[in-house]
Order: structure tokens, then C-alpha cells, then sequence
């Protein structure tokens, strides 16, 4: 059985014994009630039975002694019996007020009987006179039976009388006891009505509230409802159904997140072929001049220059190719090697540059082109700017898991609102930048390729510098 | 506020327990039994005294004193009888007592044939013994055990000592009796005579008159009328003292006259202490009553048969009415 169920069972259940407790109890004072006036009455049938009896019997030996026969005669003993049995009748109404008055009140019955005995046996043996004289004697006993019954009745009167007040006091007390009684049952059952009927309504009200506030849209207000009942249970369940509209909720946002993400990086990649294809105009004519330009230089005695357009023709060539695809991080080293002497050339002293590499972790894959437009910045925000020049320090460390890959400068540092802009991606434009890829590229492809946030985070302090650090996972992306 | 109607609610609670309480304490508190006295035993002996004169302070005191000396003894004793003088009330009752099979009775003696009819015949059928007291009727006529009371014959003698010591040994005595002419009182005036009979000076002049207070009037008027020397009145009839004295009053002075009666009557006693008597025999009901008791219990109980026929003289004695208070 459930619950709201049950409290309504319940009440009806207490309403009910209340009805049949007082019902019963009433019924039960009736009946005590009744069977007191039944004893009273049956004293006062019983005592005028006598009297009855007893005149009847005179008139039955009347009519006998008038013309004797058997069917008169039938009467006359019925008679004689219902006056037998009215005597056993009254020995039960003894009392010590009418005691001494009852036993006489017995033997004027056998006296009466005896006396028609008398009148029945003169009139067998014809003595006519005799028997019309027993018969006088029955009617003055008679006489005095009815007599005595009133005289009894007078005092049983006197003797009950307390009694009989009693009976009319406690009836008063009765309707009285009605009275109060519905009065309070009435006002105590009118109060838990309320009770329980708000028992049943209050959360109801609240899971309608609820409900509302759900309607409207709001998945962040809790359902709370204090019962014990079903309706606390379709609360438990609303606040479940809510908690699950609002993950799924924020699960579509995610994958909104991520589409719209996914678009960018297609975006970016199709910029960066569309770039690369405008520089492939001539692809085999640059490289092929810039190697017989190495070549010619190298045959004029011109070593440094050589290598110099060797570097730059590599960069060229790794620019146009590995764009799109993961390398290794020995490969991105090389390219960045090879930028580091070109822009050696051009600084010459002005520039200096530290590797520190950890050879262990130079097999762990990262998108192509993403350290050298980092070095590049660097290159142009704190070297190019400066007339004494600057340091770069790169620096690979491995760790259990994780590798982390620093490139530091010693220029004036970048403000804290630009570097959060450059995080973001919105530090667009490629200003200056010889492979066309810009810091804000670099920093989205490499989220999306290892697909976490904090990949790559800067340091920056106001005029010492700035260190970009890449922290990248061990095992390389999901590729 | 939401306090407030709370402690109102609670109130009219309260008020409302309370008051159904109180009744329903009132309705079912009170004692249902019936005020049924518990079986007593059942008295031995259920004895009846039957009197023509309830209610008087002569027979009020024999029947207290029956009664008392009956519940000493353990049975069980009731006082009936007529109110006045109303001898078929009183015979009714006698009857009763006989049609209802007591187990003695003691009566005030009535000298009518219907009171010995009833005695002699339906009481002895039924073998239930009387007892006559204070008013004796002799045992040949009523076949009654025994009698309890003053020896009237002796109270008679009593009455007329007195009169001779305050009239002197001559005069004229009026004697006034109840034409009913009981036993008793043929035995008091018997008495009287026997008493004056010696004195030759002394006439007594007796009259009967029927018990109503005209007839007594007249009766008085008219002796007084015929002897007008009249010295002393004697009421040998109790009952008919209150009368005769009114009627001597409204005649003469009642002073001079010598006027006696017995005390077994409702106005002799207050004529008495009004000092309108100058002599009254005073009887004693207390022993009658109780020695009425105690004789007719010994014969029920076998202790002592047969009663003295002859009877049990209670004591008498003169009261003078310069003895009164």
C-alpha cells in the first residue's frame, strides 16, 4: 500500500473506531439503561400479575359455583396456576424494605388458594352454605391482595425513588455528553482534516512550483520537497529528469564547441594551402636556383653563403611540405636549426641562441611548423628591436609522461591582456613571419591535434622576458 | 499571528475536553445498582401488633418498645392498625394479618363478636396466636394466649381510692362509658363500684354514650343536667374525656369538680397537664410492649407453655394533679 493511500486509510480508520467506540459505548449504556427500566417494569407487571391473577381466580370459582362443570372448572385451575406462578414471580422482588410485606403479600396468595380449595370442597360435598362462605372469604382475600399490591407499589415507589432520579439525572447528563462530545470530535476532526489535508497539498504546491520554474527553462534550481509520500517520490524523480536535461545540455554545448572548432581548424588549414599553393608558383624554379646559387657560391670560395641559401632552401622546401601532417620532434628541431642560421646570418653577434636538448624525447610527434614561428616570434619581438641584440634559450626536458619544450627570451616581455588574447587565438596576423604562419595558428593546431587546453601557456615578465612553454604528452597525440 | 491561533486552538480544545469530561464523568460516574438491600436473613418470627389507635403517644410507645424489644430477638415485628376509632379498618387488618399467616399476633383487645369471630375461629384455624394488650378480651370469647397489659379491674379500685381521698366518703359520682361496653372497661368500672360500694354516702350514676363527641356532649349535659350536685366525673372511657371536659367547661368552672381517666387515650394527657384532671391512672406501654413480645416469642419457641391464662399485669399508678408538672 501507498503511502497517501495509507494516510487517507489511516483517518478514515481513526474516524471510524472513534464513531464505533462511542457508538458501542452508547449502545452499551442504552441497553443497561433499558434493562433498568425492564427491571422496574417487571416489578410493577409483576406485582399487578398478582392482583390480576388473583381477581381472576375469584371470578373463575364465581362462575364455577354458579354452574359447575368441567370446562369452568379447567378455567378455575388455570387461573389457580397463573396465580401459583405470580407468587414465585414476586419472591424475586424481595428487598429489606419490603420484606416483611412480601412474605405476607405470599401467604395471602395461599390463603387465597386455600380458601378456594375450601369453597371447591364444600361445593363437591354440596354444602352449599360453607362453600359460598370460603368463597366470600377468597373475595375479601382478593380484596386485600389488591390492597397490599398497592401498598407494595407505594413503597417500592419510596424505596427507588432515589433511584428513579438518578436514571432521570444521568439521562440529562447524557443528552449533555452528546452535546460536548459531537462539539469536540466536530472541531478535532475539522483540525486534522486540515492538517492532513495539507500534509497532501504542501508538496504538491511545491512540485507545481517546480514544475513551473522547469517549464520556464531554469535547470538550476533544486526540487526539494520534505515528505514521506509518492509525491516526494515524483519530486526525487523531477530533480533527476533535471539534472540529466541539464548534462545533456551542456553535452550539446560541448559538441557545439567542438564542431564550431573543427570548422576553424579546417579554415586554418585550407588558408595555409591556399598560402602554400601561391608560393608554389614556382616551387622547382626557387629551389633549383637557390641550390645553383649554393653551388656557384660554394665554387666562388663562398662557404657561409652557401649554406646559408642550403638552410634557407630546406626551410623552404619544409615549409611547403609537412604542413598538414605530424612530425617528429628531431625533424622540427632540424627546420628550427636551419632558421636559427639563416637569422644568424642576418644578426650575426646580435643573436644568440642555446639548445638544450634532452635526446630522448626527440621522437615524440608534434605538428609540423610549430616551433619555428615560436623562435621566430621571439626572433622578432625581442632581438630584432634591441641594438644590443638578445638571447634565446630552447630547451627540451623530458618528463615520466610529459615533455616539455621551452623557448625563452630575454626582450621586453608582452602584457598579461595580450598574452591572454594570444592564447585565445584572437593574436591573429602573420606580421613579418617568412613561413606565413602566425602564433595564434601555431597555438590552435596544437590544441586541436593533442585535443587538451594547456598545451602550450606564457610567461612573461615586464622587461625580462618571455617563456613559452609546451608541455606535450609522452605518447604523442591520438594520430 | 500563526502563534496566536495555535494557542486559540489549543484553548478551544482544552475547553472542549474539559467539559465532555465532566459530563461523561457525570453520566457514567453514578452507582447503577438498584438500592437493593442486601438478602437479609430472613426473620425468624414475623410478629404483627395491630392497634385501633395509630399514632397516639400511648400506643406509639407500646409499639416502639414492641419494635425494639422484636429486633433484640431477631424477629421481625410491624405495627398496623386503624387510625381513630375505626373497628372495620381494624378488623381488615387483623384479618390481614391472619390471611397472611403471621406468626403472632399481639392486638389490642376490641369486644365485638367480629374481633372474637376472627380470634376464636380464623386465627385459631390457622393456629396463629394472639396476644391481647392494654384492652383485654376475656379468653373464653377471643381463645387469645394470654394478655399483656394493666389490670383494669385494679385501675378501677385505683380511681376510686383517689376519689374517695379527694371527695370524701359522700357525694355524687358521674360515670361516663362507651356504649361499645368493652371488657376492659366493664372490669375498670367494676372496679369503681366495688371500690365506692363500701361508702353508702357515694352514689354513682353511670351513663353509656356512643363514641362521637356530639353524643358524648349530649350524654354529659344531660347527667349534669339530672345531677346537678354532681362532685366528681369519672371518664371510664378515655377517649371520651376530651369531650366531657369541654362540655363541663362550657357549663361551669372546671376546677371544683373531681374528674379522673385513664391514659390510654390521645387527649387525656394534654387534659391532664392543662391540670383540667384531677387524677389520671397511668399505665405503663413500654412493658406491655415488650413483655407482649417477649411471651408470644417464648410460646413460638416452645419455652413456656401455656402462657398464664390469666394474664400479665403491667404496673399502674395514680398520677394526682398536683403532681403535674
Amino acid at each position: 500500500m501507498n503511502s497517501i493511500q495509507k494516510k487517507i486509510w489511516s483517518l478514515a480508520g481513526i474516524v471510524l473506531f472513534i464513531m464505533v467506540a462511542i457508538w458501542m459505548t452508547l449502545t452499551y449504556y442504552n441497553r443497561q439503561t433499558l434493562e433498568q427500566y425492564n427491571g422496574i417494569l417487571q416489578r410493577y407487571l409483576r406485582l399487578n400479575e398478582v392482583t390480576n391473577a388473583s381477581q381472576q381466580t375469584v371470578a373463575e370459582l364465581n362462575n364455577y359455583l354458579l354452574l359447575p362443570n368441567s370446562n369452568r372448572l379447567g378455567q378455575l385451575e388455570s387461573g389457580r396456576e397463573r396465580l401459583r406462578r405470580a407468587k414465585i414471580d414476586i419472591l424475586d422482588l424481595r428487598n429489606g424494605e419490603n420484606d416483611f410485606a412480601l412474605t405476607n403479600y405470599a401467604n395471602l396468595i395461599d390463603s387465597l388458594l386455600e380458601a378456594t380449595d375450601r369453597s371447591l370442597m364444600f361445593q363437591s360435598e354440596k354444602e352449599t352454605e360453607d362453600s359460598s362462605l370460603a368463597f366470600t372469604e377468597a373475595t375479601r382475600i382478593s380484596k386485600y391482595i389488591s390492597d397490599m399490591t398497592l401498598t407494595l407499589l407505594d413503597t417500592d415507589l419510596k424505596t427507588y425513588d432515589r433511584f428513579y432520579r438518578g436514571i432521570i439525572e444521568k439521562s440529562t447528563a447524557l443528552t449533555q455528553l452528546g452535546v460536548w462530545l459531537l462539539l469536540t470530535i466536530t472541531f478535532l476532526l475539522l483540525i486534522f482534516t486540515y492538517l492532513f489535508s495539507l500534509s497532501i497539498t504542501r508538496p504538491v504546491r511545491k512540485l507545481t512550483q517546480a514544475a513551473k520554474e522547469l517549464s520556464r527553462g531554469r535547470f538550476d534550481l533544486r526540487v526539494e520537497v520534505a515528505s514521506n509520500d509518492e509525491i516526494s517520490f515524483l519530486a526525487k524523480m523531477f530533480e533527476r529528469m533535471r539534472i540529466n536535461i541539464n548534462n545533456l545540455i551542456q553535452e550539446i554545448q560541448q559538441k557545439a564547441q567542438l564542431e564550431k572548432e573543427l570548422q576553424q581548424s579546417k579554415l586554418l588549414l585550407q588558408e595555409s594551402r591556399l598560402r602554400s599553393l601561391q608560393s608554389q608558383i614556382h616551387p622547382h624554379f626557387l629551389f633549383n636556383t637557390l641550390d645553383t646559387l649554393s653551388k656557384k657560391a660554394y665554387l666562388e670560395g663562398a662557404e657561409e653563403t652557401s649554406d646559408l641559401l642550403a638552410s634557407v632552401a630546406g626551410l623552404l622546401r619544409y615549409n611547403l611540405r609537412r604542413l598538414d601532417r605530424a612530425v617528429s620532434l628531431s625533424e622540427e628541431v632540424g627546420v628550427l636549426r636551419q632558421y636559427v642560421e639563416i637569422q644568424k646570418a642576418r644578426f650575426s653577434d646580435r643573436l644568440q641562441f642555446r639548445a638544450e636538448i634532452d635526446e630522448s624525447c626527440l621522437h615524440v610527434r608534434i605538428p609540423g611548423l610549430t616551433l619555428q614561428p615560436i623562435v621566430e616570434n621571439a626572433v622578432i619581438h625581442a632581438v630584432e628591436p634591441k641594438e644590443e641584440g638578445g638571447v634565446i634559450v630552447f630547451r627540451i626536458e623530458g618528463g615520466p609522461d610529459r615533455v616539455t619544450i621551452e623557448i625563452a627570451d630575454d626582450g621586453p616581455g608582452i602584457p598579461a591582456e595580450r598574452i591572454e588574447r594570444m592564447l585565445e587565438g584572437g593574436d591573429a596576423g602573420p606580421e613579418g613571419h617568412s613561413t606565413g604562419i602566425g602564433f595564434g595558428n601555431v597555438v590552435q593546431r596544437l590544441r586541436l591535434f593533442y585535443g587538451m587546453d594547456d598545451v602550450i601557456g606564457i610567461v612573461s615578465e615586464n622587461g625580462k622576458g618571455t617563456k613559452v612553454v609546451l608541455t606535450i604528452p609522452r605518447t604523442g597525440s591520438a594520430e | 499571528m500563526r502563534k496566536l491561533i495555535i494557542f486559540v486552538l489549543a484553548c478551544i480544545c482544552a475547553v472542549l475536553l474539559y467539559f465532555t469530561t465532566v459530563s461523561a464523568e457525570k453520566a457514567f460516574r453514578s452507582e447503577w445498582k438498584l438500592p437493593r438491600a442486601p438478602a437479609r436473613q430472613q426473620a425468624e418470627y414475623r410478629l404483627v401488633l395491630i392497634t385501633q389507635e395509630l399514632e397516639t403517644p400511648f400506643w406509639d410507645r407500646v409499639g416502639d418498645s414492641a419494635k425494639r424489644e422484636a429486633a433484640k430477638a431477631g424477629a421481625g415485628l410491624e405495627v398496623w392498625g386503624s387510625y381513630g376509632n375505626d373497628p372495620e379498618e381494624f378488623l381488615k387488618k387483623l384479618e390481614i394479618a391472619i390471611d397472611a399467616k403471621v406468626d403472632g399476633i399481639i392486638v389490642q383487645g376490641l369486644d365485638s363478636d367480629a374481633f372474637k369471630e376472627l380470634t376464636k375461629y380464623k386465627a385459631a384455624f390457622f393456629g396463629i396466636p394472639v396476644i391481647t394488650v392494654a384492652n383485654d378480651v376475656p379468653m373464653g370469647d377471643s381463645l387469645r394466649k394470654t394478655y399483656v397489659g394493666s389490670n383494669q379491674y385494679l385501675a378501677g379500685r385505683m380511681i376510686a381510692g383517689q376519689l374517695l381521698e379527694d371527695m370524701g366518703p359522700s357525694g355524687t359520682v358521674l360515670l361516663l362509658g362507651d356504649s361499645g361496653n368493652a371488657f376492659y372497661q366493664r372490669q375498670r368500672l367494676s372496679g369503681i363500684r366495688d371500690a365506692l360500694g363500701a361508702y353508702p354516702g357515694i352514689r354513682t350514676e353511670y351513663e353509656e354514650t356512643r363514641n362521637t363527641r356530639e353524643q358524648v356532649i349530649a350524654a354529659t349535659q344531660d347527667l349534669m343536667n339530672r345531677f346537678p350536685d354532681a362532685e366528681a366525673f369519672v371518664a371510664v372511657n378515655a377517649s371520651l374525656a376530651g369531650a366531657m371536659v369541654q362540655e363541663i367547661g362550657r357549663r361551669a368552672r372546671v376546677e371544683p369538680y373531681d374528674i379522673y381517666t385513664f391514659d390510654d387515650s390521645p387527649d387525656a394527657l394534654s387534659l391532664f397537664q392543662d391540670g383540667k384532671l384531677d387524677g389520671m391512672i397511668e399505665q405503663s406501654p413500654e412493658a406491655m410492649g415488650r413483655l407482649g413480645v417477649d411471651l408470644l416469642l417464648d410460646w413460638l419457641k416452645g419455652d413456656q407453655i401455656p402462657l398464664d391464662s390469666g394474664g400479665y399485669y403491667t404496673d399502674i399508678r395514680i398520677r394526682k394533679a398536683d403532681e403535674a408538672p
